[in-house]
């Protein structure tokens, strides 16, 4: 079963990337690792006339630290998110988070920024990003933009990158100093699913062991990834008992805004927030890697 | 039509494929190399594995342009003369092949593993496998084979 054909371009630069994306030729589309978009036009869900590939363009591909900050080039894959030492030690929960998506064979060939941009609700990345309050980096023919990550998840699959436009990066700020951090996927079938929910969490105890830092975010729980805010401001300043984790994880599965699909109903989604939020804060608070 | 030229198996290779070709395409279509299967086409079932660079791809979900100046490893790369490696005589061995379909992917599956990790645990052969699907059931077998091919047995 052969793809349908359609004309391939493969620019070397992000001006002749975007020059070609404003020709707006056609269905046109981007392709990274393409692990997501190959599945979806086999599956008849998109049927693009033309495809720019972005793999001869030179840098986009780079991870780096550059004054403190993790920079990491669109195609940059998953599987090198996981090996670098910058990322692991410095950035750890972006680590995890990209180990845990589908198996070795797609984390070697799905990038970041490929990820952010599919715009899956229930992907593994998003939510560590989210939580490191990350930046978007987004080119069109006129130059460049940077779009907060809390911004670039617009819908159900749809972010704030307009036609004629592309992700060719992510830039993501140092962690506090003396963050702990975790992500814990909910896979109800196989681990090499994407996660009915998924949460990521960063804490930062004060010296009176009160709560000064606390970012919780959610995958698979609504429409986008979504930061869980009002988890935050229950624990935000307070002890972290197990009284204060409850409030926040009851707090989560109320804001949150799941669908129901073939994995999971809603009702479900809501009481597996509740679950994973509680046992990943009770977790970090006790300084312990979750199960 | 594109222009290719990459490494096979340890043979360099320039051909022209259509843009819409995936790697697995070129691989079956265009060389009559069919070792490699085509199972789910959506990058689930693993029996299209191969290297690329060292690093397990689905064949399936990855262009033909991406080959371009790269080295490639199939399932026909891995003999010696004819003679099967360590991992297909450790999987002939342990009777992990049973109707053989998934045998090319694990087999590259596991020798990527092998290459990263010499001495990997049960718990890692079983990382590196998942999402390489065994519809015969065999997956203990395939397990020890790997494990056993580890231990140089």
């Amino acid at each position: 079963m052969r793809l349908r054909p359609f004309a391939l371009a493969e620019p070397e630069s992000v001006a002749e990337a975007v020059e070609i994306l404003s020709r707006q030729e056609g269905d046109t589309r981007i392709i990274a690792g393409g692990t997501a978009l190959v599945p979806t036009m086999r599956l008849g869900l998109v049927t693009p006339d033309r495809i720019v590939s972005l793999h001869r363009i030179p840098g986009l591909s780079e991870i780096r630290v550059h004054k403190g900050a993790l920079e990491i080039g669109a195609m940059a894959s998953l599987a090198r998110l996981v090996r670098h030492g910058a990322l692991r030690s410095g950035w750890p929960l972006l680590a995890q988070a990209a180990g845990r998506v589908a198996t070795p064979a797609i984390r070697s060939t799905a990038t970041l920024g490929g990820n952010l941009c599919y715009a899956e609700a229930a992907s593994d990345p998003a939510p560590a990003l989210l939580c490191l309050d990350s930046q978007v980096r987004v080119a069109d023919s006129v130059g460049e933009r940077v779009v907060p990550i809390a911004e670039f998840f617009t819908g159900f699959y749809e972010t704030a990158i307009a036609p004629g436009e592309v992700l060719i990066g992510v830039k993501v700020p140092a962690a506090p100093p003396d963050a702990r951090s975790g992500y814990v996927k909910f896979c109800p079938r196989s681990a090499e699913d994407k996660p009915l929910i998924g949460v990521a969490a960063l804490l930062v105890l004060d010296a009176s062991k009160r709560v000064g830092e606390i970012r919780i975010a959610l995958g698979g729980a609504a429409p986008t990834p979504m930061r869980a805010r009002g988890a935050e401001a229950a624990v935000r300043s307070q002890e972290l008992s197990d009284h204060a984790i409850r409030a926040a994880a009851d707090t989560a599965a109320t804001e949150a805004e799941p669908l129901s699909d073939l994995m999971g109903s809603a009702d479900y989604r809501r009481e597996m927030i509740r679950v994973w939020v509680r046992r990943l804060l009770t977790a970090l608070r006790e300084d312990r890697p979750i199960a | 039509m594109i222009s290719l030229d990459f490494t096979l198996n340890e043979r360099p290779y320039r051909i022209e494929a259509p843009a819409h070709w995936t790697v697995l395409d070129l691989l079956r279509d265009g060389l009559a190399l069919n070792g490699t299967k085509f199972g789910c086409g959506e990058g689930v079932c693993g029996t299209c594995t191969v290297l690329l660079d060292g690093e397990p791809v689905r064949s399936c979900l990855v262009l033909a342009s991406r080959l371009r100046g790269r080295t490639m490893i199939t399932v026909e790369g891995l003999d010696r003369d004819g003679e099967p490696d360590r991992l297909q005589t450790a999987f002939a061995r342990a009777g992990a092949v049973q109707c053989g379909f998934c045998t090319p992917g694990m087999l590259l599956s596991a020798r990527a593993l092998l290459v990263a990790n010499p001495a990997p645990t049960e718990h890692d052969v079983r990382d590196a496998l998942a999402g390489n699907l065994c519809r015969c059931t065999g997956y203990t077998k395939i397990i020890e084979a790997v494990l056993a091919a580890a231990g140089g047995r």
